[in-house]
């Protein structure tokens, strides 16, 4: 009979045995001849067995997505309708997609596509004529983060046969840079400190740098300005996908950052993407996807585009082996550290996530196969101006009836009668009120030293100067909007409008 | 007696130690009349090595949860097993083993 309860520190039996982290032997569960080199979620595999493992993951999560009309039973030839865009952030996950593109898609490589064949079969045909790697610069956001344009260019570089396009952040609120993807907007500035989030045109004068840091610095607390920063980040690649003729977006998103963000966008209010956080389609126009008067029918129409994230069904452990395994360098992504300030959800969600994948791998997975399964409640009002995803009918009102709010008496700020004044928040999703409205108890730390913050004039992201199509309005010619703005009018103005009705004095 | 390894970091780990992505080490054989093991090299890293912020390497007793650990027991060969097949902070150093520590923790 044992005896439970000893002493540990005395005794060496006493201590309960480790748990093993891996079921069975140490044989690989998939050839079972090779001694094991990897334990992915309780289960053993060499190095040969591995490798197309994680191609067949990459292309099960990629492949059924490229042809306009999703495969069916028969499998056709990949055809897509337009090039292909990589998003690389420099960070493993990003690296990993990038060599796996390249190796299967750019100039295959023939020790990965061994014995398949077929019409379909990438070998034959180069699936994207022209491939595209967007990395956004983040650093100027920072006061102490190095600028890795020069290192990231290096690896594209290195691949060859793929087009490299560097931004910076700061080209979210850089009127240039719209112009040069063929679009144009009115800059703006809005009030954070009104509820109605009221908008007036941005004065010229600023540059993009000091806007970008002026909108960072007057969000309420971390997580809104970690938020803010993803999505400028993601809308700036989606609009350079555009602009390249592009029908998908691939991301690096590995299933452990993917199960961070789903959870971490939950807290902050995001649960109505939820979906859009794994898969999405995206048109940039303001109707969600429907492109006037074309046949629903036609084999011909273009579909919006497609943002895949094939390695959704791969973990973070898997990436840093196939790293190792390939050779393949990593720049690596700093962390976005802010003096003073407390981490945000995102952090404190990802050192969760992280070490739960340590101890319960399998949970991490559970996550986002849950969440995948998830369909939100409610109706889609249009599109978010400042995240481009869709909108949940009644959510502002909610808000209104849930937050405690204050009444100013004076609702109208007194402006020239040359101001233009709309309401921003009518227009945004919930997760966006919230990262321009959320206050937290103790104020937020200032990022950047000697920087005067005036959240009343906040500079918005360019594209928010194209305002949504108004009900039942007209599309011009070019496929661009009717751009609606309210102002106050002048006596004479008014006069014009309503002479027609004045009674005389005659 | 002492044993000669090298340790190789990869991922951003490099940063943490000096900057420089592989050492070639020599460290006692034993440690309080027993044999060094990966624990016990991880400390050594940290004592000797370790250039700044300690607590992105080390956590609770062992490598900050989000490092993968690699041993090769044939330097240079490439390949690598994952510490949890060996026993993970229990497995015994050998003259010429290659450790390999990859930060999966700046993804995406």
């Amino acid at each position: 009979m044992s005896e439970s309860c000893g002493n540990s520190v005395a005794d060496q039996e006493a201590l309960m045995p480790r748990r093993r982290k891996y079921d069975k032997s140490k044989t690989c569960v998939k050839c079972k001849e090779n001694p094991g080199n990897i334990v992915i979620r309780h289960a053993v595999y060499c190095k040969s067995c591995f490798i197309p493992l994680m191609t067949f993951k990459f292309r099960r999560a990629l492949e059924p997505y490229v042809n306009a009309k999703p495969d069916g039973p028969r499998r056709t030839a990949l055809k897509p309708q337009g090039n292909l865009l990589i998003g690389f952030s420099g960070g493993m996950g990003s690296t990993v997609l990038l060599d796996l593109i390249h190796r299967y898609y750019v100039a295959p490589d023939k020790a990965l596509i061994t014995d398949e064949g077929g019409s379909h079969h990438p070998r034959n045909e180069r699936v994207w004529k022209r491939v595209i790697v967007c990395y956004v610069e983040v650093c100027d956001a920072f006061t102490a983060m190095e600028d890795n344009t020069n290192e990231i260019r290096d690896v594209v570089e290195h691949y060859g046969d793929m087009e490299f396009v560097p931004l910076r952040i700061q080209d979210a609120f850089d009127s240039s840079w719209w112009k040069s993807i063929g679009r144009d907007a009115i800059p703006l500035m809005t009030d954070l400190l009104n509820e109605d989030l009221h908008m007036t045109q941005l004065p010229e004068g600023k540059t993009p740098l000091e806007s970008m840091r002026s909108h960072i610095a007057s969000l309420p607390t971390p997580t809104a300005r970690s938020t803010s920063l993803q999505t400028l980040s993601r809308v700036l690649v989606q609009y350079t996908a555009l602009a390249n003729e592009c029908s998908h977006l691939v991301l690096g998103t590995s299933l452990t950052s993917l199960a961070v963000s789903l959870i971490s966008g939950i807290a902050y209010g995001g649960g109505f993407h939820v979906k859009e956080d794994i898969q999405e389609e995206w048109n940039s126009d303001q109707d969600m996807g429907s492109v006037p008067d074309a046949p629903k029918k036609d084999k011909t129409r273009k579909h919006g585009l497609r943002i895949i994230r094939p390695l959704r069904d791969i973990g973070m452990k898997e990436c840093g082996a196939w790293t190792w395994w390939m050779g393949l360098k990593v720049v690596g992504r700093q962390g976005w550290d802010w003096p003073g300030a407390k981490p945000g959800i995102g952090s404190l969600t990802k050192a969760f996530i992280v070490g739960l994948e340590k101890d319960y791998p399998s949970t991490v997975s559970t996550i986002v196969r849950t969440c995948g399964k998830l369909a939100p409640k409610g109706s889609v009002s249009g599109k978010c101006v400042s995240c481009e995803r869709p909108v949940q009918t009644g959510s502002q009102e909610w808000r209104a009836r849930i937050s405690l709010r204050t009444r100013e008496t004076t609702s109208r700020p007194t402006l020239g009668n040359d101001a233009i004044v709309k309401s921003l928040a009518s227009h945004l999703c919930y997760t966006c009120q919230t990262t321009f409205t959320s206050r937290s108890s103790r104020p937020a730390s200032i990022p950047y030293p000697d920087f005067n913050v005036n959240p009343t004039a906040t500079p918005l992201p360019i594209w928010i100067g194209r305002s949504p199509r108004p009900q039942g309005g007209d599309v011009l010619e070019d496929g661009g909007e009717e751009f609606t703005v309210f102002r106050p009018m002048g006596r004479g103005e008014m006069r014009d409008v309503v002479k027609d009705f004045l009674l005389t004095d005659e | 007696m002492s044993l000669n390894i090298s340790v190789v970091f990869q991922g951003g780990l490099d940063n943490l130690f000096s900057k420089k992505p592989s050492h070639k080490l020599t460290i006692p054989a034993t440690s309080d009349g027993k044999p060094a093991n990966l624990t016990y090299l991880i400390f050594w890293l940290r004592d000797n090595l370790l250039s700044e912020r300690e607590e992105l390497f080390i956590q609770d007793g062992t490598v900050r949860p989000g490092i993968l650990v690699l041993v090769n027991e044939v330097e240079g060969s490439g390949d690598g097993t994952d510490w949890e097949l060996l026993g993970e902070g229990d497995y015994e150093l050998k003259s010429g083993d290659e450790i390999i520590f990859i930060s999966t923790l700046h993804g995406g």
